[in-house]
């Protein structure tokens, strides 16, 4: 490369510490809320939650069980389960009597009403109070839409007038709204005129694409709050930088080479998912908790694998194989959404999609500063931790998966957010890293190289190698009378220069030298035919030296 | 020599990865940050409380009148304590009353008030109350119209008043609510009693008179338009003055748990025994005849003008007409009235109380559930060419046990006549 090109090199690193400071302040500045929608009512009110399929309508019902039984008169005793199903019959019938949704256009639909159940639950001022549960499934009459009707809902509230029946869309395919619960209004007394108000629901339009890209999102979203499944991936990309010597991590590969095996094991992790994915949407059955334990062994396993390398070169294979699994629990969302047909289809790739594009915004964030650090002594240390804390959450996981809850899992579930506050660590990390260089290779042009000398204490480090002939590059440039930049205030500059030399020799290892690493293993240049550095394309920095005494 | 390696041996890769990276960054977080920013919006709407307060020092008032003790009172606040308590006149201010402890008006609460006060949107309740909503605000916000609340009290917790002001505040109170034995001042002293003892039986720091509030809407004067606002759990005071003269005691609400009698602060204490024992006393005073005209054929689970139901009340009016009663009924049905209208200033109780008479032909009597009102979903009703009473028996929420609320409102003076 050549010298202008490096020198103009450092002044743009400059500029990018600044923009990736700026990144940074975005990412540590975003907190993400759920907006909370409770209205202050006294007393417990019906809820009917509505899922628009295509050509059908579930409607899920919860009635608090005094409102039902002075309504219909019903006698539900104490409201279990027990007492619900022995009178399911007359339930139904006084639900059917007082539920008939018709078309716009006055056609009355078809109303089945099944899933019966009961619980209690406490809302906002209301204290403690029994419900009965019920599925009503709408069917509009051939030809009419589903997506513009009267509800025709008066259970309870016909005769018990205080009462108040809330209805909202939990689910609605066409119209992208999938996870968030709108409210379409509410059934009451008008207390003016003394009717009870009725409900016309309109959805107004959906479409294919709308559902596509609302599923493309899910898929983005399923991954940006799935802690889990991001920890597998980058706890498995932690050591791919890495070289694998003797069952040890040493030394780094040449970039192009990592970033090759990351998008390897990515890749494989995607075909992986994928596949699982469909088949389980299609109907495969999935073993909820077993994927679950599965999930969390995948981790544990990939962490073992960054503290020590367990299967080095087969990362692939392993992403792959893991990949099944974690498809498998995508898929339960899928299943969740009960589909078919063409939003099924539409909804398998949308969701794919987002996934992956999800997937690859972790990784194109995580990448650069992984790769930069790698090459540094920081990087020791931040694996090792990285990976005792994946292995940890796993294990916690697996226990909890497996019945046992713990602090550890519920923690480790908590940790939606942290995932900015990693991502975060990591760039700061390395916009240090990389000011701190581009001020040193400034300053090395600065100094001339006699004036505070190698052997001076209070001098930076000798450097060699790439330094080196930046080095000569500075004086070179200093002789022919170029400005070079003066500190406006020494004692600042001699500072700086402190904080420099101390954290340089944190992250400037004294690199052994191509033939000290051979010499410390002749086996290993005979099985490894093509050298990375025989290709041009070479990391002159291998192990540390603590890390090679402590193997030999 | 050992030899020093550049950590950065390939800078070309590195830069070339931090710079293609940064747009993908860029989109990350941009799908992250519309999510922030709506939630920023929600955020700031949520924190804008109507506040504003008439900073004008009113003139002196009579002395002896209400206005004179509000202004004595006020006279014993901190500049700090006098900005909390007083409020600029609006309906939406004087709309801040429900039966729940403040503890669970606050969150979405709060964001009704700020609708309220900042654009005058609040839903009236009025025949608008029929139309249903087309779908959530766009704020994705439900409102806390019927049912619900707009947002909490205003004003001054009586747990941050000194003791020389709390003696300043009482006598203005007394002066407000009268000195009928069992109602007024002294059944607010029980009320309070009451939610001492919700505290210290279960219900926690939500309860207890240190979350009742005093609040002034509108400077208290001899010229003017001002309200007199207290209430806490159960319990909302609501006088308006006019030009020195009570133009409303409405809606007033009072209901109470535990109700039935207790120990607390040195005496036994029933707070809503009058009035239940006039209700029960109407009831039992019908004729088998007049009671199944009385019987509504709906179950009421609660009173049917709930907090932030105002000005909707139903054009006709159902149940026993009290024309057809004879005297000594009559007196039952004033009786009942008189229950409530007694809760203000012994004069102006007088006033009204003639008022009611002078409509009592045309009121009606109506009931539903039992007569004993000791069960669940009991409920009587008093509804005139005015007044409107409703009590309703619930069950309980702190102790086990039904609770009654119960709420007078006048279908022309409720909030002094204002409708905007």
């Amino acid at each position: 490369m050549n010298r202008a090109a490096r020198t103009a090199g450092a002044g743009r690193m400059h500029r990018l510490g600044l923009g990736m400071l700026l990144l940074l302040a975005m990412v540590t500045g975003l907190v993400v809320f759920s907006a909370q929608s409770a209205s202050a009512h006294i007393l417990p009110t019906t809820t009917v939650v509505l899922d628009v399929h295509e050509s059908e309508v579930d409607a899920s019902l919860r009635i608090p069980l005094d409102d039902i039984e002075a309504a219909s008169g019903i006698d539900l005793g104490s409201g279990s389960a027990a007492e619900v199903a022995a009178q399911e019959d007359a339930l139904r019938a006084y639900i059917l009597a007082h539920f008939q949704p018709t078309s716009t256009s006055g056609q009355a639909w078809t109303v089945t009403v099944d899933t019966f159940g009961s619980g209690s639950t406490e809302e906002l001022g209301t204290g403690v109070f029994g419900y009965i549960t019920a599925v009503a499934h709408l069917t509009p009459p051939p030809g009419l839409s589903e997506r513009d009707f009267e509800l025709g809902y008066t259970v309870v509230v016909d005769k018990e007038i205080t009462h108040i029946v809330i209805v909202s869309v939990r689910s609605d395919w066409a119209s992208g709204a999938l996870g968030t619960t709108r409210e379409l209004g509410t059934i009451r007394l008008d207390t003016v005129t003394g009717v009870v108000s009725s409900l016309e629901v309109d959805l107004g339009d959906g479409s294919a694409w709308t559902g596509f890209v609302s599923m493309v999102s899910l898929g983005v979203d399923h991954i940006r709050d799935g802690v889990d499944h991001q920890l597998f991936l980058l706890t498995l990309l932690l050591p791919a930088p890495l070289l694998s010597i003797r069952r040890r991590w040493a030394g780094v590969v040449t970039a192009r080479r990592s970033v090759r095996r990351i998008a390897t094991i990515t890749l494989s992790f995607t075909v992986g998912h994928s596949i699982t994915l469909a088949l389980g949407a299609l109907g495969l059955p999935v073993p909820q908790q077993a994927v679950e334990a599965l999930i969390a062994v995948s981790i544990l396993v990939a962490a073992v694998h960054a503290l020590r390398p367990i299967f080095p070169g087969r990362e692939a294979l392993i992403a792959g194989i893991f990949g099944l699994v974690h498809g498998m629990a995508f898929s339960a969302t899928l299943t969740e959404l009960d589909l078919s047909g063409g939003q099924l289809a539409l909804s398998l790739l949308g969701f794919n999609i987002g996934i992956e594009l999800m997937q690859l915004a972790v990784v194109a964030l995580v990448l650069p500063p992984l790769m930069l650090l790698a090459r540094t002594r920081l990087y020791r240390p931040l694996r090792l931790g990285a990976a005792g804390f994946a292995g940890i959450a796993a294990a916690g996981w697996l226990a909890a998966r497996l019945g046992l809850p713990n602090p550890v899992a519920d923690v480790a579930d908590g940790l939606e957010g942290a995932s900015f506050t990693v991502v975060a660590v990591l760039w700061l990390a390395a916009v240090v890293v990389v000011t701190l260089h581009s001020r040193a290779e400034s300053r090395a042009r600065v100094e001339p190289a006699g004036s505070g000398g190698a052997g001076s204490p209070s001098a930076p480090r000798p450097v060699a190698g790439g330094f080196s002939r930046r080095d000569s590059a500075g004086l070179a440039r200093s002789s022919t009378g170029e400005r070079t930049p003066q500190p406006k205030a020494p004692w600042l500059w001699r500072a700086g220069e402190n904080v420099l030399r101390r954290a340089r020799g944190a992250w400037d290892p004294p690199g052994l030298t191509r033939r000290s690493l051979t010499d410390y293993d002749p086996t290993w240049r005979a099985s490894h035919p093509r050298l990375p550095w025989a290709s041009g394309e070479v990391g002159e920095d291998f192990t540390r030296p603590t890390e090679r005494s402590s193997t030999a | 020599m050992p030899k020093t390696t550049p950590f950065l041996d390939t800078p070309s890769l590195s830069r070339r990865a931090l710079l293609g990276s940064i747009p993908v960054a860029a989109l990350f977080l941009a799908g992250c940050s519309t999510t922030a920013a709506s939630t920023a919006t929600a955020t700031s709407t949520a924190t804008a409380i109507p506040t504003a307060a008439p900073a004008a020092p009113a003139a002196p008032a009579a002395p002896g009148s209400i206005a004179a003790l509000a202004q004595a009172f006020q006279a014993t606040l901190s500049t700090d304590q006098q900005a909390t308590l007083v409020h600029e006149y609006t309906l939406a201010n004087a709309e801040l009353w429900s039966n729940l402890p403040q503890g669970l008006l606050g969150g979405s609460g709060g964001m009704g008030g700020a609708g309220g006060a900042g654009g005058g949107a609040m839903p009236s309740g009025a025949p608008g109350g029929s139309t249903i909503p087309s779908g959530a605000p766009a704020g994705g916000m439900t409102g806390g119209q019927g049912t619900g609340s707009a947002g909490p009290r205003l004003g001054l917790s009586l747990g941050d008043l000194s003791d020389s002001q709390l003696a300043s505040f009482n006598a203005l109170l007394a002066a407000v609510t009268g000195s009928t034995a069992g109602l007024g001042y002294d059944e607010i002293q029980q009320h309070l009693n009451a939610d001492d003892y919700l505290e210290a039986n279960g219900g926690g720091s939500d309860y207890g008179r240190a979350n009742f509030y005093i609040s002034f809407l509108g400077a208290p004067s001899d010229t003017g338009m001002w309200e007199f606002q207290f209430g806490g759990h159960h319990l909302a005071v609501a006088n308006t003055y006019n030009n020195a003269t009570l133009v409303g005691a409405t809606p007033a609400f009072r209901g109470i748990e535990p109700f039935s009698a207790f120990d607390g602060n040195g005496r036994t204490n029933q707070p809503l025994a009058v009035k239940a024992a006039a209700f029960t006393a109407l009831l039992a005073g019908l004729t088998t005849d007049q009671l199944a005209t009385a019987k509504l054929g709906s179950v009421y689970s609660d009173i049917v003008l709930t907090p932030g139901n105002d000005w909707a009340f139903p054009t006709a009016h159902e149940g026993l007409q009290v024309s057809v009663l004879s005297d000594t009924q009559k007196a039952l049905v004033l009786a009942a009235i008189a229950g409530y209208v007694n809760d203000i200033a012994d004069a102006d109780a007088a006033t009204i109380l003639s008022k009611y008479q002078g409509e009592l032909a045309d009121t009606y009597v109506a009931y539903s559930g039992t007569t004993a009102l000791t069960e669940q979903n009991d409920y009587v009703r008093i509804d005139g060419p005015s007044v409107w009473i409703e009590y309703s028996m619930q069950h309980g929420i702190v102790l086990a046990g039904n609770h009654p609320h119960s709420v007078w409102r006048d279908r022309t003076t409720d909030y002094g006549g204002t409708k905007a």
